[in-house]
């Protein structure tokens, strides 16, 4: 990696208690204000990695550096308070005696000497809609508000990096997507560089402009989101997004492959692979679609209604169950155990294999 | 293991270190020579000594258990005439030392005291003496220690009662249970952890109890320890009689330790707790509640008052020969110093263990806070033998001035030594209050810029005010009526209420007693209504 970055981790094994939660670590975000996503199943590490970089965890190989400075490395280990890192812990960490005011301005005391500042007091309450708490003590206040008032205290900071700890892990749904719209609005205006750390893909997919996939104590995955849905580089990758089924094909051509089950499949390759190869092809909900007028046709097993679709659940000759989304408007619903129709030929506009 | 080595570590191990001088002094005199009076002693009154304080003991324990259990099952059950008032004036009997209530008995029932006045004025002249109960000897000493114990009990067990959700009271009535079988059956062993616990206090403070078993000349392992200083000169005796006492009381310190964690399981009110709806008595049944609970409250605490009040009334003299004042300045002198360096010390303490999380000082402070376990006489004499040793063996060697007058019979001696008495009050006062701040408060406060320093003194310290008054009032109750210590390590000349009261009566001039253990009582209780809330742990209106 090159000394432009502004911030990188180079080969950093992460550690807690002595024990490696996340191993050989790298990657960068390459401008000031870049928003990247980490996402992982619960208990991976994700939060050590945040915390270590927070310098709450210390590092026994590779380097962090931030804007140029080497902030944690076997020997260096700059303090917490020295770092200018700001961090909203995922569980409340408010300071239980002052009120929601006091906290935040607390935080606004940091860097108070900068005297360009960007954002007000105001600006932050009025983003995070958080007026009406302002008065109240922490143990007054709901969890989701909670965090609103955290994430408050860490923005008005202004840090050279802001780590968020699933910060919107507490609020409400109806409420949360709002709050991502307003978040992502505040990161741009500020030029804050962010890491979130989330285990939801949506908010991940919105919130950053890279993402890293967390598993089995690696870093498979480091990517512009929508790579990383529509170029899962692993099946853990694919297993752990959970949108799609690997299906077995055979290479037949530059652009087509042939499954025992739905036929010739066409489309491009995002890697090449010789003709007569037996691959493992990733089929996603939405690369099928419904016609009742096709001759292939499907058993339904199962049925999900999930607002603005329907997930329906086919089973092949061979017994394989591939997921295929149809739009919750679509007049002709299929009862389980009826027939579903699949358009041929059968087109993917990138073809994935493993 | 050595990780997070700083400046906060250091601090905390050297204040742990210091505590747990006593200990290490009485374990290290088991390898002393001890004069002729151990063998006189192991022929003659040894045996008396561990007989004494088994009765005692026993006893004593009895009774605790069956008022403070009786009374806080009352209370947090039932409404009745005053249930309210008795809630908080059944701790009141904490302004009374034993030693004070020994007065108090000894003066109302002897020959001519107080019970024949009143009978005299009641029925005219009579031999009344020989028809009143004489409460002396070794049932005067369990009444003394009982009414002035039982509220560790009471308090225990009614906070676990308070905690007793209402579904589990509703099980005993779907069980088809009587309210007599529930009580066997459920709430009392729901509330066991916290009845032991209560009890293991008041086994420890019964053998560690000087003033009113001394002043009924019963002979006990204390006494003994007393004596054998006193009176033999001959300090690797006393603290090896200390160190028995010491496996005694650390049998019972684990046990409590134990049943305390368990205790915890009793206070979890969250998900599915039901406040309690407390049954309301009516006709005889409210009558039989409010007596009980009035008699114990009477006995244990108006009786008591009552009587020092009458005296100091009808022996105004001595009112103005004490020079109040100089006592309560003395006193308070005592109160605010100790309660200071109690405090400083222990937050720095608690502090250190919070930011090194090292285990070795973790055992350290788990050792030093057994200080509260251990009899004021045998720390006060484990001092002198500390200082003895140590100006002898190191501070003479170096050629340098005899360090004994600085620490033996200073205000600096009797400080230090209510510092490892009361350590472990303010030490785990101030844990609880820790363990309401989350860690990543703190890693909040790093990261908003906060040194250590910065998050101690303006993170912490706000949060921690209340608590700390909380413990600077405790501390200041214990101090008040202590009395081995204060006796032992107090400077020529310099009284306390409690020293005043114990030499008047020693000295037989129990009316002279009356006007110090007053004053003590009415401080004492003042302590008590302040901080009566947080004693209580009350959250019922």
């Amino acid at each position: 990696m090159t000394n432009k970055n502004f911030f990188e981790i180079n080969n950093v094994d992460f550690n807690v208690s002595g024990k490696t939660k996340v191993k050989n670590v790298s990657f960068s975000i390459e401008n000031q204000g870049d928003v990247i996503c980490l996402l992982g199943p619960s208990g991976i590490g994700k939060t050590t990695i945040l915390r270590t970089i927070a310098g709450l965890e210390k590092i026994n190989s590779g380097s962090i550096v931030l804007n140029g400075r080497t902030i944690s490395s076997k020997k260096i280990n700059i303090e917490p308070e020295d770092r200018n890192i700001s961090l909203a812990f995922q569980d409340n960490s408010l300071f239980p005696h002052y009120t929601v005011e006091k906290n935040i301005l607390l935080g606004a005391e940091r860097n108070k000497e900068n005297k360009d500042k960007k954002i007000s007091l105001k600006e932050i309450v009025d983003l995070l809609d958080i007026f009406h708490i302002l008065n109240k003590y922490p143990h007054q206040i709901s969890a989701g508000e909670a965090q609103r008032a955290s994430l408050a205290r860490s923005l008005i900071t202004q840090p050279d990096l802001l780590l968020l700890d699933e910060p919107l892990s507490n609020v409400d749904q109806s409420f949360k997507e709002e709050i991502q719209v307003r978040l992502k609005k505040i990161l741009n205006k500020l030029k804050i560089t962010t890491i979130i750390v989330t285990h939801d893909s949506y908010e991940a997919f919105y919130l950053g402009s890279k993402c890293g996939i967390i598993l089995n104590q690696e870093l498979k995955q480091f990517d512009d989101p929508y790579k990383v849905y529509h170029f899962p580089n692993s099946v853990e990758v694919v297993n752990f997004l959970n949108r799609g089924i690997l299906i077995p094909a055979k290479v037949t051509g530059k652009n087509t492959l042939e499954n025992w089950d739905l036929g010739t499949i066409e489309g491009n390759f995002i890697k090449e692979y010789p003709k007569g190869s037996n691959v493992q092809l990733l089929l996603q909900p939405e690369d099928l679609e419904h016609d009742d007028t096709s001759n292939l046709k499907l058993e339904v097993v199962d049925r999900k209604f999930r607002g603005t679709n329907f997930i329906y659940t086919l089973k092949t000759p061979s017994n394989t169950l591939i997921p295929v989304f149809v739009h919750s408007h679509h007049i002709h619903q299929h009862e389980v155990d009826e027939k579903f129709g699949i358009k041929r030929p059968i087109h993917i506009d990138h073809i994935v294999c493993f | 293991m050595f990780k997070n080595l700083n400046v906060w570590f250091f601090l905390s191990l050297t204040i742990s270190l210091f505590v747990l001088i006593p200990i290490i002094t009485v374990f290290s005199s088991f390898f002393e020579n001890t004069s002729d009076y151990y063998q006189i002693l192991k022929e003659t009154f040894l045996i008396e000594y561990i007989l004494n304080s088994t009765i005692l003991l026993f006893f004593v324990l009895l009774f605790t258990f069956l008022l403070g259990t009786g009374t806080a099952y009352l209370v947090s059950f039932y409404n009745f005439p005053l249930s309210n008032f008795f809630k908080w004036a059944l701790i009141l009997s904490f302004a009374v030392p034993p030693y004070i209530y020994a007065y108090s008995l000894t003066a109302f029932f002897e020959n001519y005291g107080t019970a024949y006045t009143i009978l005299k004025n009641l029925f005219g002249d009579n031999n009344y003496n020989q028809n009143i109960p004489k409460f002396d000897g070794m049932f005067g000493a369990i009444l003394s220690i009982t009414f002035s114990l039982y509220a560790y009990v009471y308090i225990l067990a009614r906070a676990s009662f308070l905690y007793q959700s209402q579904n589990l009271i509703e099980l005993g009535k779907n069980l088809g249970f009587t309210k007599f079988k529930s009580f066997f059956k459920i709430i009392l062993p729901a509330a066991r952890p916290a009845i032991v616990a209560g009890l293991s206090l008041v086994a420890m403070e019964t053998l560690a109890e000087f003033g009113a078993v001394d002043f009924f000349s019963i002979n006990t392992l204390t006494t003994g320890i007393y004596n054998s200083w006193i009176a033999f000169d001959d300090l690797a005796f006393a603290n090896r009689l200390s160190f028995f006492l010491l496996l005694f009381i650390f049998t019972l310190f684990i046990i409590e330790n134990f049943s305390r964690k368990n205790a915890k399981y009793h206070f979890n009110n969250k998900g599915g707790f039901k406040q309690k709806e407390k049954i309301i008595l009516l006709g005889s049944k409210a009558f039989l509640a409010f007596i009980f609970c009035f008699f114990v409250f009477f006995m244990s605490f108006l009786f008591p008052l009552g009587q020092m009040l009458y005296w100091t009334i009808k022996f105004p003299e001595n009112f103005f020969d004490l020079q109040v004042f100089n006592l309560l300045i003395n006193t308070l002198h005592l109160v605010v110093l100790s309660s200071l360096v109690l405090i400083i010390f222990s937050l720095v303490s608690n502090y250190g263990n919070r930011v090194s999380n090292n285990k070795i000082l973790n055992i350290f402070s788990t050792l030093s806070i057994s200080g509260y376990a251990i009899p004021g006489v045998i720390l006060a004499i484990a001092f002198i033998s500390f200082i003895a040793w140590f100006d002898e063996s190191i501070v003479k060697s170096f050629g340098l001035f005899s360090i004994k007058k600085i620490f033996i019979g200073s205000i600096l001696g009797l400080i230090l030594v209510y510092f490892i008495r009361f350590y472990s009050l303010a030490f785990n006062g101030i844990k609880s209050g820790y363990e309401k701040i989350n860690i990543s408060v703190d890693e909040s406060s790093y990261l908003l810029g906060y040194s250590k320093r910065k998050t101690f003194m303006n993170i912490h310290i706000p949060f921690l005010r209340n608590s700390l008054l909380f413990i600077a009032i405790l501390i200041s109750l214990e101090i008040i009526r202590e009395l081995p210590i204060t006796l032992i390590l107090r400077p020529f000349n310099f009284e306390t209420f409690a020293t005043t009261a114990y030499i008047s009566a020693s000295e037989d001039l129990l009316e002279a007693a009356a006007v110090p253990s007053l004053f003590l009582i009415l401080i004492a209780a003042l302590f008590i209504i302040i901080t009566s809330k947080y004693i209580l742990r009350d959250n019922d209106k």
